[in-house]
């Protein structure tokens, strides 16, 4: 009996147990706003939400194709930007930004990726904070965006289309549809050959170029993807919070995180910037409201005990760990 | 004729790596390049697979103009090469990463899966394993397997076989037979004289870059210039310490 039941089950079980674990994940995401009601729990909520879209957004660049961009706020601030200054400009709503924003991401990612593209490794990831840092400084002098005071959004809502609600519940909904539109999409290129090419070249490029992998053209299109998803991410901070300056679109910060998100979890995984996420936003937000406004500098002080942890005993991510600790039999089961 | 070079020649500055090489492959041939360390072979090999530009010269296949063609468009255009250190995709499973080349001509994941499936059947390898836990024996075969996948008319072998034990040589020119009796073109880069002996036809000699001899392995080894490459030249009066040998090779 059990030799007939164990090919049946190692045949059915990964698939029924990978579709039970994105249904649970996915429930227990759902009902969370619902059991936790209290606003500070939401705010963490939609906090964690948009941490985890803007890592999952990284990660197919940095993840996946293992090209370590560290100035992804290019594309953050971009999105965030756009709708306010439709906004400022025509009063236009800003659902119209949102679209316009990821055109400019785009764009911009080919225009980035074209120069930086040619240099590998720690080369990569100083242009990208280059550039993004050069931007950050344009925006900061730039009066037709608000210099370094910023744009406003809409302080009352005109209707639905203003994105500007009262309490947090819908932006924790619009945000989670957005989170798992980006995992299925992330799901889809992990099973496809694109994805399979990133992966190639993550490990080497010279290897992936020999098995005919066009290299430029996928990492290309790894960026603008990227990009696109991580103004999104932009657009979504605006349309809650109702301002932006070029610290908070821009900032260094903003590229940090996502790449300790996704690296604490694990890059280069699907479910790593999730859990990156729902560790390092309950604990940032509970050191900035124990320490008040004196606390955002220890946000600094974490990400760098962060990076120096993971770097030093995991580079791989905490799923990694898991993946290495829990034993293959029972692991397998659960194998998306 | 399957492929040409003409009068290849590669300078890093005043260094000629390469100087004026040519060789005619056929189809269905097996033929061995050979020399000392330092000889350019490599750097003609490539040359020849489109990793470096000649300085001059002309690479021909199957009738198309390929000296400056990528070495992604040479793997589209069936010329498929192995490394001397083999650049294993480490996170990937041996099939995943035979699936990289699978996907060249396929681009659906189920035939590229089912055409790797064969493939690492036929290189004798575990499909589950994960690719950094290969030694090298299992990394130069994955190599090769990789490579076969993208479905080469050119097969172009740099030290592949070099470093394995004997049993694990016997498996690998087994390995490089069939494959050969696959209808796949092979040129062979080897320091292992057995090797060239067994499998090849005809054999090109490197020296400073220069072809210094070529023809059958029996004929090349007994060959004046090629001793003289490998041994250096005899003196008429010995020395009383034996002449330096040209490195391992």
């Amino acid at each position: 009996m059990k030799r007939i039941l164990s090919p049946l089950g190692r045949l059915i079980l990964p698939h029924l147990r990978g579709r039970i674990g994105w249904a649970l994940l996915a429930a227990g995401l759902l009902l969370y706003p619902l059991v936790f009601t209290g606003a500070f729990y939401r705010d963490v909520g939609v906090t964690f939400l948009l941490a985890a879209i803007s890592a999952s957004a990284w990660n197919i660049v940095g993840g996946y194709a293992g090209q370590v961009s560290v100035g992804h706020s290019m594309f953050f601030g971009l999105g965030a930007y756009t709708p306010l200054l439709f906004y400022s400009l025509w009063g236009w709503s800003p659902m119209a930004g949102i679209p316009a924003g990821i055109a400019l991401s785009i764009a911009l990612a080919v225009v980035i990726g074209m120069p930086t593209f040619r240099l590998t490794g720690h080369y990569f990831s100083m242009a990208t904070i280059a550039v993004a840092e050069l931007i950050r400084i344009f925006t900061s002098t730039w009066t037709f965006v608000g210099a370094a005071i910023g744009l406003q959004g809409p302080a009352t809502a005109r209707g639905w289309w203003d994105l500007t609600f009262r309490g947090e519940l819908p932006y924790y909904y619009i945000f989670l549809a957005v989170l798992g539109v980006v995992l299925f999409t992330t799901a889809a290129i992990e099973r496809r050959r694109f994805g399979f090419y990133l992966r190639a070249i993550k490990s080497s490029e010279r290897a992936a170029r020999s098995l005919g992998v066009p290299v430029r053209r996928t990492k290309m299109q790894a960026l603008a993807l990227s990009a696109a998803f991580t103004s999104v991410a932009g657009s979504l901070y605006v349309t809650k919070t109702g301002f932006i300056d070029p610290d908070s679109g821009f900032g260094i910060l903003i590229s940090v995180q996502m790449v300790i998100v996704a690296a604490l979890g694990g890059a280069g995984l699907l479910f790593g910037p999730l859990l990156g996420a729902a560790i390092l936003i309950p604990l940032q937000t509970a050191t900035n409201s124990w320490f008040g406004g004196g606390g955002s500098g220890l946000t600094y002080i974490l990400y760098g005990g962060i990076i120096v942890v993971i770097a030093r005993f995991e580079p791989g991510g905490l799923l990694e760990l898991w993946h290495r600790v829990v034993p293959e039999r029972w692991r397998r089961a659960y194998a998306a | 004729m399957l492929l040409e070079a003409q009068n290849v020649s590669k300078a890093f500055g005043s260094f000629r790596a390469v100087a004026g090489a040519d060789l005619a492959v056929e189809e269905g041939e097996i033929i061995g390049l050979i020399g000392p360390n330092g000889a350019g072979k490599s750097t003609f090999f490539n040359c020849i697979a489109g990793d470096t530009l000649p300085t001059t010269g002309r690479i021909i296949f199957d009738g198309q103009d390929v000296t400056r063609a990528s070495p992604e468009a040479h793997a589209r255009a069936g010329i498929g090469r192995t490394f001397q250190v083999p650049a294993t995709f480490q996170d990937m499973t041996v099939l995943d990463n035979v699936m990289v080349g699978a996907f060249l001509r396929h681009s659906h994941r189920n035939d590229a899966r089912d055409h790797a499936r064969q493939i690492v059947e036929l290189t004798g390898l575990r499909p589950d394993q994960p690719g950094r836990s290969l030694g090298t024996p299992g990394r130069k075969r994955l190599g090769i397997a990789r490579v076969l996948a993208t479905g080469p008319r050119l097969l172009l072998l740099d030290e592949s076989l070099a470093g394995l034990t004997p049993t694990e040589l016997q498996e690998a020119i087994a390995l490089v037979r069939r494959i050969h009796a696959m209808g796949i073109t092979i040129v062979i880069v080897e320091h292992i004289m057995e090797v060239i002996m067994t499998l090849t036809k005809r054999v090109l000699v490197f020296n400073q870059g220069h072809v210094i001899a070529s023809g059958t392995p029996e004929a090349v080894v007994r060959d004046e210039a090629v001793i003289e490459a490998y041994l250096g030249r005899a003196h008429r009066r010995p020395p009383p310490v034996p002449p330096p040998q040209a490195g391992e090779g």
